[in-house]
C-alpha cells in the first residue's frame, strides 16, 4: 500500500467517523439532578384591610372585613432555560365571593386562561386597568362567569366596579419556576436545575426582595427564608 | 422577563393613594374627594347655579369623609365639603343604629341620607354619569322660602329668573330660587329603613323638605318621606318615592300650612357594560295665598330625565342625559293674556365622555346645551371639563 493509497484511506475512515458521529447521536451524557428550593416568607408589617370608601349615603352595618389573605410569591430570576419549553395552555379561577376575589393573589404562566366566576349574592364587575392585561368584563349575574386568558408576563391588578373594597393581584410569569405562600408563608420551587438563581419575593405591602441562592449539581433541597418589612 | 415584572410592578403601582385611611382595626375609615370642574362662566342665564349659588359646571369641590363604628350596631358618618374654597360645610353627620344584628333594619339620626328620589344618593362622582346634574335636583325656580307672590303676575315676572328671584309678601330683598329636590343638601332628622331581599323601605321625618332641606326648622312643621325600591331582577332597580313638608318659613307672615308635596319614580338597569338610569319628579307647593285672577292656590312643576353610561373599553366611557322641567300654568291678570308655565320650562342635553387614568381618578368632559321657553337668555351651551380624584 502506497502512502498515496494510505491517505486516502485515513481520509475515507475519518470521513465515515464524521459521517456516523453525525447521524447517529452519541450517548446522552447524564441528567443533571434538578434541585428544590423551599422555605417561609415572614412578613412584619400587619395585615391589610381593605375597607369601602366611606361614602356616607351607604354606610354597610355587617361584620367588619376579615384581613386580607397576604400571599406571597417566590420566583427565580433568571428563570433555567428549561422553563420556556412547556406548550401547556392552562385554566386558572378567580372566584368572587362575599364581596371578595378569591384567591386574593393567583399566579400564573403566560398563556393561561382565568375564569372569574360570580358565586356571590350580587352584581360585579371585575375589571383592570394594568398595562401587561387590560379588561373589562362588564356587570354580570351570580351563577355566570366570564374568562380572560394572560399572555403577557407581569403584573395585574383586578377591581370590582361596582364595590370599591375588591381587589386582587395575577401574577404572569413566562416560566413555571414561581410559588404562592401557603397560609403560614411556606412555598417550594421544584425541578430547578443546578445553578445560582436571584430569588425574587413579591407581596403587595412590601418592597421586592431578591437573594442568591445557589442550587447545588448534587440537586437536593435548599431552604431559603424571607423576611419582609413594612413598605 | 423579570425586569418585565417588575417594570410591571411599578407601571401597575397607582401614582396616587387608593384605599382609604383606616385606622382602630379598620372602624374608623376616612376617605376624601377632590373635584375640579373647568367650564365657562354663566353669569346671564345661571342655568347650572345651585342652592349654594356657585356653578355646578365651574367649581372645586374638596370634600372628606369618615364612619366610624364603635360597636357592631352602631356607626356614626360624617361628610364635610368645600366648594369654591368657601367655609367647609357639613354635608352629613348621622349615626346609624341597627337594633338587630340580623335584619336589615336601621335608625339613622341627624343629617341624614335623602329618602326621596334616587338621584340624591348618586351624586358622587363615580356615580353621576355626566358633569351637570338632574335640572330636577338643581335648577333653581323661582320659588323662595322666605318670599311669596300675591298675585299671578308676580310669578309670572319671575320666570326664568330662579337665581334672583323676589316676591312682594316676606323678605324684600331677592335671592334664589329653591329647586325641586335639592341635590347639594341633605335634610336633619330621623330615618328609618329596612331591606329584606329584593325589598327596600325607607321613611323618614325631617326638619326641612325636598326643596329646603335644613339643618334646624323654620316652620315647625316637620316633612314626611318615604320609599320603596325593588328589585325584581338582578340589575333591575325601580323605586316610587313620596314626601310632604311644610316648606315655607314662619318669616313669612301668611306661610299658614304651605306643603310642598312631591312624587318620584325611579328605575335602574345595568349590564355588561351598560348602566341606564330614569328618574321623574313631580312637586307641589301650595301657596297661602290664592293667585288671582284664577285663584290658584299651588304651582307644580315636573322633571324627568334619562341617563346611561357605556364603558367603550376598560379606561374610557361615553355618557349622556336628556332631561326635561315642565311647569304647570298660570293666568296672568293683563287682558287677553294667555295661561303660561309658571315658570320658564327648561330642555337639557348633555354628553360626553371620560378616562380612567387610574382607578380612582378620572378625567372627563362633556357638552352640555339648554333651552329654556322664557327669560332674557333662552339658550346656552356649555363646555366642560372634570378632573376628579378619591380615595
Amino acid at each position: 500500500m502506497g502512502p498515496r493509497r494510505t491517505a486516502a484511506l485515513l481520509v475515507g475512515v475519518m470521513t465515515l467517523v464524521v459521517c456516523r458521529s453525525l447521524v447517529v447521536p452519541a450517548r446522552a451524557a447524564a441528567p443533571a439532578a434538578s434541585g428544590t428550593i423551599r422555605g417561609r416568607v415572614v412578613l412584619q408589617s400587619p395585615s391589610l384591610q381593605f375597607a369601602p370608601r366611606s361614602i356616607v349615603s351607604e354606610v354597610g352595618m355587617g361584620a367588619l372585613r376579615s384581613p386580607v389573605d397576604r400571599r406571597s410569591v417566590v420566583y427565580l430570576d433568571p428563570a433555567p432555560r428549561a422553563a420556556f419549553d412547556t406548550r401547556d395552555e392552562p385554566q386558572a379561577r378567580m372566584d368572587q365571593r362575599n364581596e371578595t376575589f378569591v384567591p386574593h393573589v393567583l399566579a400564573i404562566m403566560a398563556g393561561t386562561t382565568v375564569d372569574f366566576p360570580n358565586s356571590d349574592h350580587t352584581y360585579h364587575n371585575v375589571f383592570s386597568l394594568s398595562k401587561t392585561r387590560s379588561f373589562d368584563l362588564g356587570r354580570y349575574a351570580v351563577g355566570r362567569s366570564k374568562a380572560i386568558r394572560f399572555d403577557r408576563p407581569g403584573i395585574v391588578r383586578v377591581f370590582c366596579d361596582i364595590h370599591s373594597h375588591m381587589s386582587a393581584f395575577i401574577l404572569v410569569f413566562a416560566h413555571r419556576y414561581f410559588a404562592v405562600t401557603d397560609e403560614e408563608g411556606r412555598y417550594r420551587i421544584d425541578s430547578v436545575p443546578p445553578g445560582t438563581y436571584t430569588v425574587m419575593t413579591w407581596n403587595e405591602s412590601t418592597p421586592l426582595d431578591s437573594q442568591r441562592v445557589a442550587v447545588p449539581e448534587t440537586g437536593g433541597e435548599v431552604e431559603h427564608n424571607v423576611t419582609l418589612g413594612r413598605r | 422577563m423579570l425586569s418585565c415584572v417588575a417594570l410591571a410592578s411599578r407601571a401597575g403601582a397607582q401614582v396616587l393613594p387608593e384605599n382609604p385611611v383606616r385606622s382602630a382595626d379598620g372602624r374608623l375609615v376616612v376617605s376624601a374627594e377632590v373635584v375640579g370642574t373647568f367650564g365657562s362662566q354663566d353669569q346671564t342665564a345661571f342655568f347650572n347655579y345651585t342652592d349654594y349659588e356657585h356653578n355646578a359646571l365651574r367649581m372645586l369641590r374638596l370634600g372628606t369623609s369618615g364612619v366610624w363604628r364603635p360597636i357592631s350596631w352602631l356607626a356614626l358618618a360624617a361628610e364635610v365639603r368645600s366648594e369654591d374654597l368657601e367655609h367647609p360645610r357639613v354635608y352629613a353627620a348621622y349615626a346609624r343604629i341597627r337594633p338587630w344584628r340580623d335584619r336589615g333594619f336601621d335608625i339613622d339620626v341627624g343629617r341624614i341620607p335623602p329618602t326621596f328620589g334616587s338621584f340624591s344618593r348618586q351624586a358622587y362622582t363615580t356615580t353621576n354619569p355626566v358633569i351637570g346634574y338632574p335640572l330636577a335636583y338643581q335648577y333653581l325656580t323661582s320659588l323662595r322660602t322666605v318670599a311669596v307672590p300675591a298675585r299671578a303676575d308676580d310669578v309670572l315676572r319671575m320666570r326664568a329668573r330662579g337665581w334672583r328671584s323676589s316676591f312682594p309678601v316676606g323678605a324684600p330683598t331677592p335671592g334664589p330660587g329653591v329647586p325641586l329636590v335639592s341635590g347639594f343638601r341633605w335634610d336633619t332628622g330621623i330615618r328609618v329603613g329596612w331591606k329584606g331581599g329584593p325589598v327596600q323601605v325607607t321613611g323618614a321625618v325631617t326638619n326641612g323638605t325636598l326643596s329646603n332641606p335644613r339643618v334646624s326648622d323654620d316652620n315647625a312643621g316637620k316633612q314626611l318621606s318615604a320609599r320603596i325600591a325593588i328589585s325584581p331582577a338582578t340589575g333591575l332597580v325601580v323605586g316610587l318615592s313620596g314626601a310632604e313638608g311644610a316648606w315655607l318659613a314662619r318669616s313669612v307672615p301668611t306661610s299658614g300650612a304651605s306643603q310642598q308635596r312631591a312624587l318620584g319614580a325611579d328605575v335602574e338597569y345595568s349590564r355588561d357594560h351598560w348602566i341606564v338610569r330614569a328618574e321623574l319628579v313631580f312637586s307641589r307647593w301650595s301657596l297661602p295665598l290664592p293667585l288671582a285672577p284664577s285663584n290658584v292656590q299651588s304651582l307644580n312643576a315636573l322633571g324627568r330625565w334619562v341617563e346611561g353610561r357605556y364603558r367603550l373599553t376598560p379606561r374610557i366611557f361615553v355618557a349622556g342625559r336628556a332631561d326635561r322641567l315642565g311647569f304647570s300654568e298660570l293666568l296672568g291678570s293683563a287682558p287677553g293674556s294667555v295661561a303660561l308655565p309658571w315658570d320658564a320650562p327648561v330642555t337639557r342635553f348633555e354628553a360626553g365622555a371620560g378616562c380612567y387614568l387610574q382607578r380612582n381618578l378620572v378625567a372627563r368632559a362633556t357638552v352640555q346645551t339648554n333651552r329654556r321657553a322664557g327669560g332674557r337668555v333662552r339658550e346656552r351651551t356649555f363646555l366642560s371639563a372634570q378632573l376628579a380624584y378619591w380615595f
